[in-house]
């Protein structure tokens, strides 16, 4: 009783404070004029906050005002976005994510209701490179090799850490008839102690492979395009399974923020394409810059939305 | 090692030295700050480290991890409230010790055990940080959840008083560790429909509602013949030999360091153990190795000496899959992945071929950190110790609202506020009916791991048992937790009438209330 009453009292601040600032002008020609919060739905150490905090700093100095790191983690950003949701569209709260939050994490979770336009786009930054992983060693160098080895060896030991990763073995296993067991596996440092430790023979890796280049190799990319740090490594597409998602960092900011803010985020953000120190971290991290503008960036929401609908609903994955 | 002397020259200069002292004392303070610590300490000093040079932020990082670390055992002595779950078993002996008024007795124990812990285990790291971590692999799930059965039955059965209700603390340990969406099917287990619940109760504000909150509730219940205790303890005149520890001391506390130290290095090497595995194993396998086991929780200096020299030597060992591998063995370590990156480095096998004298640097850094920490912590106690005098009533409120900021800084919501509320009613129901929250702790601490390699483990033997028979080391791990269970309730009969004894001797009985 008391936690639902003080969340009413809790959305009635809240809505007082969004009326009261809906009655000041949208003063866009001035932003920004003061300190900018950047939430983060990861803990603080990961990944993706290591090259968001990086963009931090550019857009800092291209913006002129300090851009405060926030980390709020649960539920892969969801708890973070929805906050998000909560606060003034005047561009002085943004996020910085995965936009697997938006056109992922829907289709996998059912208290998660995001679509696309549920947000503002600033642009995006960064791609992840997933693929699947074997050891450097393995009888196997591409998918086709690992499908013939799969058949004379039945019960082999597959690493999934989600249910993208378990659909995508799903995916080629019902169509080779192989025979699997599934190994379930919690986050990126799981996944190399269970391939360097030999306890499965292929696992999906989100881009922590490259920095294993004399013990890891990708047999197949998971992403629509060919990954810059393997060109000659073929996608999953081109194997022939329909079923390549991508994940890319995106700058996600409340419904309604206006266009003129929007671009001047978007413009701050493109200076991390050419700024040495953010290239020199994204390289150590083997994260491929792939910068999108407002336009494209709002574009591929949507495109990724509709197909990443399409091939869970194909596989048969209800939210959950 | 020529690298290593080339690392020592880079490491000492005034600046450095100045950042990793920071990052000691740093750490330190907010160790020994109960609801602070390690979480909140990363956390400040994470933006700090984008303006330091690769090697003295890693270094300060590393200094906070080992500042923090014997810290912790500051809060456990001085008010039974351990500033991590790391430093639950520190306080079950370090507390009764200060109420008996040798609060600096106990505090140099723990920074001795603490800081020799620590810098064996560096050399540890050092020596054989590469070969170590390749053997390491070979413990796989199957192994790993062997181990961590073990773990669980020993510590469930040591901790308290009986067995039973050391076991029904572990097992709702075990149950709050699976709410939050399932690893790797994302079903969502007894998440009502709370978001922030998805991934699951955090650690943090749930220790230090059970461990800090809970027991200053039962301190304020007792705040009368606390105060009236503090009075006596200082009006009846000092002993020097309380202050100091004794060369007795020493004879009876070195073996349980060595055997901490060997623990802790042990469990930081395997991935999902942890700290608080480290020095409640330390603890209990100390106390079962001494003559008079039911002595502990009275007031054994030998406690404390086993508790935090694991506590300590868990966070050196646990770079070690880091530094040789890439994957982050505790909370610091992945932050410090993040650290490396930053500034150039790939950590993974390649970080040694790359970059040697880089490594060389950290570890030297490491070292100096170690020393750093010994002076640091020599004159936190003192400092520190004053606090016992200081009424209960007025350190009551002080407590509180560093714990608010503990739990909220983790995840900056009011949400971790909540939780460490819930938990402070289950701790002191606890406390009250005299169930172990330290095992209700472990339970939590090694619960989804248990769950996970249990489920990994299932699938690599293709679901047959006589697969088992190609893991030997698994297969004495279950015999030994066979035997434990034995071993335990055998015991147990012959110590609940030792206690009755203890409970007729009421010159020991005291403050029942603070321990378990």
């Amino acid at each position: 009783m008391s936690l639902s009453m003080k969340r009413s009292i809790m959305g009635t601040v809240v809505a007082l404070a969004v009326g009261w600032t809906g009655l000041m002008p949208a003063m866009a020609a001035d932003y920004p004029t003061k300190p900018i919060t950047m939430l983060i739905g990861y803990k603080a150490g990961g990944q993706t906050d290591l090259v968001g905090r990086a963009t931090a700093r550019v857009m800092s100095e291209q913006l002129g005002v300090p851009i405060n790191v926030v980390n709020k983690p649960g539920a892969g950003g969801a708890v973070a976005a929805a906050g998000l949701q909560r606060e003034d569209a005047d561009g002085y709260t943004i996020m910085f994510h995965a936009n697997s939050v938006i056109n992922t994490a829907p289709f996998l979770m059912k208290r998660v209701i995001f679509k696309p336009e549920d947000f503002e786009y600033a642009g995006m930054i960064t791609a992840y490179q997933a693929g699947l992983v074997t050891q450097k060693d393995a009888p196997f160098n591409n998918l086709a090799e690992f499908v013939t080895w799969a058949k004379a060896n039945p019960g082999f030991s597959y690493g999934s850490l989600s249910p993208a990763s378990r659909m995508t073995m799903d995916q080629i296993s019902q169509k080779e008839g192989l025979d699997v067991n599934i190994v379930p596996l919690k986050g990126g440092g799981d996944m190399i102690n269970a391939i360097l430790g030999k306890q499965v023979i292929l696992a999906l890796s989100g881009g922590i492979h490259n920095n294993y280049p004399d013990e890891m190799k990708m047999i197949s990319a998971l992403t629509t395009f060919r990954h810059p740090s393997a060109p000659d490594v073929n996608t999953i597409e081109e194997n022939g399974y329909p079923i390549g998602m991508d994940t890319r960092t995106v700058l996600i900011l409340p419904k309604g923020t206006p266009r003129e803010i929007l671009d001047q985020l978007a413009d701050a953000l493109k200076a991390a394409e050419t700024d040495e120190g953010f290239k020199k971290i994204v390289a150590t991290a083997n994260v491929p810059i792939m910068y999108f503008d407002v336009d494209a960036s709002y574009k591929e929401m949507q495109d990724s939305y509709t197909s990443n609908g399409a091939i869970m609903k194909n596989a048969g994955i209800e939210p959950k | 090692m020529d690298y290593l002397i080339t690392g020592f020259s880079h490491v000492l200069n005034p600046i450095t030295i100045l950042w990793v002292t920071v990052g000691v004392t740093l750490g330190y303070v907010l160790g020994a700050l109960p609801g602070l610590g390690k979480a909140t300490g990363v956390a400040v000093a994470i933006p700090m480290t984008f303006y330091l040079d690769p090697v003295t932020a890693i270094a300060m990082l590393i200094g906070i991890a080992k500042g923090s670390g014997a810290g912790s055992a500051v809060s456990a002595i001085l008010l039974n409230t351990p500033g991590e779950p790391s430093s639950a078993p520190t306080a079950l002996d370090g507390y009764p010790l200060a109420r008996q008024g040798k609060a600096q007795k106990a505090l140099k124990m723990g920074l001795f055990a603490s800081v020799i812990g620590d810098f064996i285990s560096t050399l540890v790291l050092i020596v054989l940080a590469a070969p170590l971590a390749r053997y390491a692999l070979l413990i796989g799930p199957i192994e790993l959840c062997a181990i961590l059965l073990f773990s669980l039955t020993f510590i469930g059965g040591l901790a308290g008083k009986s067995l039973i209700k050391g076991l029904i603390a572990a097992a709702f340990g075990v149950f709050f560790a699976t709410v939050g969406l399932e690893t790797e099917t994302f079903i969502p287990r007894l998440t009502f429909d709370i978001l922030e619940l998805d991934s699951g109760i955090s650690l943090v504000p749930m220790a230090i509602g059970m461990l800090a909150i809970a027991e200053m509730i039962v301190q304020a219940g007792n705040m009368k013949k606390l105060d009236a205790e503090t009075a006596n303890m200082y009006s009846k005149g000092r002993k020097k030999e309380d202050n100091i520890v004794t060369a007795s001391d020493w004879r009876r506390s070195l073996p349980a360091i060595f055997r901490g130290t060997l623990i802790g290095s042990i469990v930081g090497i395997l991935p999902g153990l942890g700290a608080s595995v480290g020095s409640f194993l330390s603890y209990g396998a100390t106390k079962k190795a001494s003559k008079t086991p039911e002595k502990f929780g009275t007031g054994m200096i030998e406690g404390i000496a086993a508790a935090e020299s694991a506590d300590n030597a868990v966070v050196p060992s646990s770079f070690i899959p880091l530094f040789a591998l890439g994957i982050p063995g505790s909370v610091i370590a992945a932050i410090l992945i993040a650290a490396f990156v930053l500034h150039g480095l790939t950590p993974g096998p390649q970080m040694f071929q790359k970059q040697p004298q880089m490594v060389a640097d950290i570890y030297a850094a490491m070292l100096c950190a170690s020393v750093i920490l010994l002076a640091v912590g020599y004159a936190g106690q003192r400092l520190f110790s004053q606090i016992i005098r200081v009424p209960i009533r007025l350190i009551i409120p002080g407590v509180m609202f560093l714990c608010c900021i503990g739990a909220y800084m983790e995840t900056s919501s009011v949400f971790s506020i909540y939780v460490m509320l819930f938990f402070t009613v289950i701790g002191f129901i606890a406390r009250k009916l005299d169930f172990s929250f330290v095992t209700f702790l472990i339970g939590f601490v090694i619960g989804p791991n248990l769950e996970l390699t249990f489920r990994q483990a299932i699938q690599i033997l293709d679901q047959k048992a006589i697969n088992l028979i190609h893991h030997p080391i698994a297969i004495i791990f279950i015999i030994l937790t066979m035997v434990t269970v034995v071993w335990i309730a055998r015991g147990s009969g012959s110590s609940k009438r030792a206690a009755k004894a203890a409970e007729v001797d009421k010159q020991t009985k005291t403050n029942k209330e603070g321990e378990t």
